[in-house]
């Protein structure tokens, strides 16, 4: 193994080691948890002779009216048109998936601007092998979760009497990818800023962009300047991880599973893409603030 | 072992290193000299490998370096000037060596650890938090963490700015230990006392550039700006200081009890034409002895003020 590979391998460890040992993983796996135990509740409470109807739950309501709103009807049911599962997945995903990508920006942040990069970086390890293994770690954390996510839901169908449908698992693959591809966004930002603040400023920022491109919403703006958003974000949306995961989530809908998984595989050359930016950028900075 | 050659740093429109040229032998502890801002720490980052210089080249073990050669980066230890804060709060001295003793891939390493720590005198506090560590306690375990390796160039960037009397004295004991065990040791400091009590080789560095380098005891010597003749006599008459102060070589003299103290030109040894008018005076000199003025003495520490002192005696390298 050589030098890198082995600093690799050794901060991963250590970094899923603090990771196992420290609350905050667990406390976003149970908001998760949490989370998903109530939606699955909800649902069965919104179901009547004619089917599931989130009008009939408060917070599906709530939720779909802004889902519409935001993504237009299709969007949604498409979302429900398995049942809840699809929908309660994603926003169960969601408290893990920001805090192990916030956190991982927030320490490589705190870790430059302290001088304990720049300690690390005084044995075999360099930036790459540093950034490596928190991505690694972000990864093997994922993956962890959406195992026991996917227990979770199992169980919560078993006893409500609901199946994980087909869509489910594909898109429970999709967000796993997906992820990977947050997670090198986190790593660009924290290597092109100086401290944690600005870091999850830019990170949280891209992934905002991101969402407004992928929403299409530029209502705000009208004429010349709506047009030439509208040709800006479809030039962007290339680099948008949000748009590879929605071009597979379009191709499991027609069953088309050969554009899936190149879907998938472009999710993974946009991450390769991004960490090679980052390795660059942060050789070009260095460690030091 | 460490060789530069127009080793330069730019930043933008400013030059932080502009052309030094290094050669350093195995077994030297040399000290890298200067004020804040004079390019110490742009030198020592290029030469860690972790700042890529903007031109020259570096050679390190008679190997040619660059960021990429990992191997020749783990032969050097570096002890930086501050411990980083607020990371790694909740490990133990024991703990933190472990982690990069593991990243440096040691066999053995916790009879290592433990062998470092006794040298230094923490293996009682091995399994406490680092946290709770003073400044000195924390730049031993800095030493240790750099020493793990066991590496060939031992840097250390300001060791013993901040510390205590006997912190000092320990980290000044540890380094000349190392040196000893053959270690080649590259100091970085601004306070001339202790490198001087360390260093066979000193340079200076002002401005990004290398403004003279040479051996401690020439570059005192080149430094002092006249000698003093210490004469331990029976007794000191009164009418001696003036008729002292008469003679042609001498620039002054004063009287400490049966000690007269006479300042002569740095340019010649004067003990002997001292010794022979006391002799010839009927007085019996008991002890001679010619003391130089320490670099301490010289210049507390280096400050922009004074460095062009030292470019006016050693003219750019």
């Amino acid at each position: 193994m050589n030098q890198r590979a082995h600093a690799t391998t050794v901060l991963a460890r250590r970094r899923i080691f603090e990771t196992l040992i420290s609350p905050g993983f667990y406390v976003a796996q149970t908001i998760g948890l949490v989370l998903a135990y109530f939606l699955v509740a909800g649902f069965v409470r919104a179901i009547d002779s004619s089917g599931f109807d989130y009008q009939l739950y408060p917070a599906y309501e709530l939720i779909g009216r802004s889902l519409v709103g935001a993504f237009g009807t299709t969007f949604v049911e498409k979302l429900f048109s398995e049942g809840p599962f699809l929908f309660i997945l994603y926003i169960a995903f969601l408290p893990v998936l920001l805090y192990l990508a916030v956190s991982s920006v927030f320490r490589f942040g705190l870790e430059k601007k302290v001088g304990a990069l720049e300690l690390l970086t005084y044995g075999p390890a360099d930036s790459t092998s540093y950034f490596l293994a928190a991505l690694i770690k972000d990864i093997l954390m994922t993956a962890i979760y959406l195992v026991v996510l996917l227990v979770f839901l199992l169980v919560a169908g078993v006893l409500n009497n609901l199946i994980l449908g087909p869509s489910f698992y594909y898109s429970l693959i999709i967000l796993f990818f997906l992820s990977v591809a947050i997670y090198a966004y986190g790593i660009f930002a924290s290597s092109l800023t100086d401290n944690s603040a600005s870091a999850i400023a830019v990170f949280l920022g891209l992934i905002l962009f991101f969402i407004i491109i992928m929403m299409g919403s530029f209502t705000i703006v009208s004429g010349y300047v709506r047009n030439l958003a509208s040709v800006f974000a479809w030039i962007i949306k290339w680099i948008s991880p949000l748009f590879y995961w929605d071009l597979a989530l379009r191709f499991v809908e027609v069953g088309d599973w050969g554009m899936y998984f190149i879907g998938i595989l472009l999710l993974l050359v946009l991450s390769m893409a991004i960490l090679i930016i980052s390795h660059l950028t942060m050789k070009a900075r260095g460690v030091r603030p | 072992m460490i060789q530069t050659k127009n080793l330069t740093k730019r930043y933008g429109k400013f030059t932080a290193v502009d052309g030094v040229n290094l050669n350093i032998p195995a077994g030297e502890i040399y000290g890298f000299l200067g004020p804040n801002g004079a390019g110490k720490t742009s030198t020592i980052m290029m030469l860690l490998g972790i700042v890529k210089p903007t031109s020259g080249e570096i050679r390190l073990f008679d190997e040619t370096y660059t960021p990429k050669r990992l191997d020749l980066r783990r032969r050097i230890g570096m002890v930086p000037e501050k411990h980083p804060t607020g990371m790694w709060t909740w490990m133990t001295a024991g703990e933190y060596l472990q982690m990069f003793a593991d990243l440096f891939g040691l066999e053995d390493s916790g009879r290592r650890i433990d062998h470092l720590l006794e040298q230094v005198g923490l293996a009682e506090v091995k399994n406490k938090k680092f946290a709770e560590f003073s400044r000195g306690m924390l730049q031993k375990l800095s030493i240790v963490r750099a020493l793990l390796h066991d590496p060939d160039i031992l840097f250390l960037d300001e060791p013993i700015s901040g510390l205590d009397p006997f912190g000092v004295k320990q980290i000044r004991d540890l380094i000349l230990e190392e040196n000893r065990e053959g270690r080649t040791i590259f100091i970085s400091s601004h306070i001339l006392s202790e490198m001087e009590k360390l260093c066979h080789r000193v340079a200076i560095i002002f401005g990004g550039k290398l403004m003279v380098e040479d051996q401690m005891k020439s570059m005192l010597n080149t430094l002092a700006k006249d000698r003093e003749i210490h004469v331990d006599l029976e007794e000191l008459p009164a009418d001696l200081l003036g008729k002292v102060k008469a003679l042609n070589f001498v620039q002054d003299a004063t009287g400490e009890e049966k000690t007269l103290v006479v300042k002569v030109p740095k340019t010649g040894d004067y003990r002997k034409e001292l010794s022979k008018y006391l002799i010839d005076q009927n007085l019996v000199p008991l002890s001679i002895q010619e003391k130089s003025l320490s670099l301490e003495e010289a210049f507390v520490t280096i400050t922009k003020e004074n460095i062009n002192l030292f470019a006016g005696i050693g003219g750019e390298k």
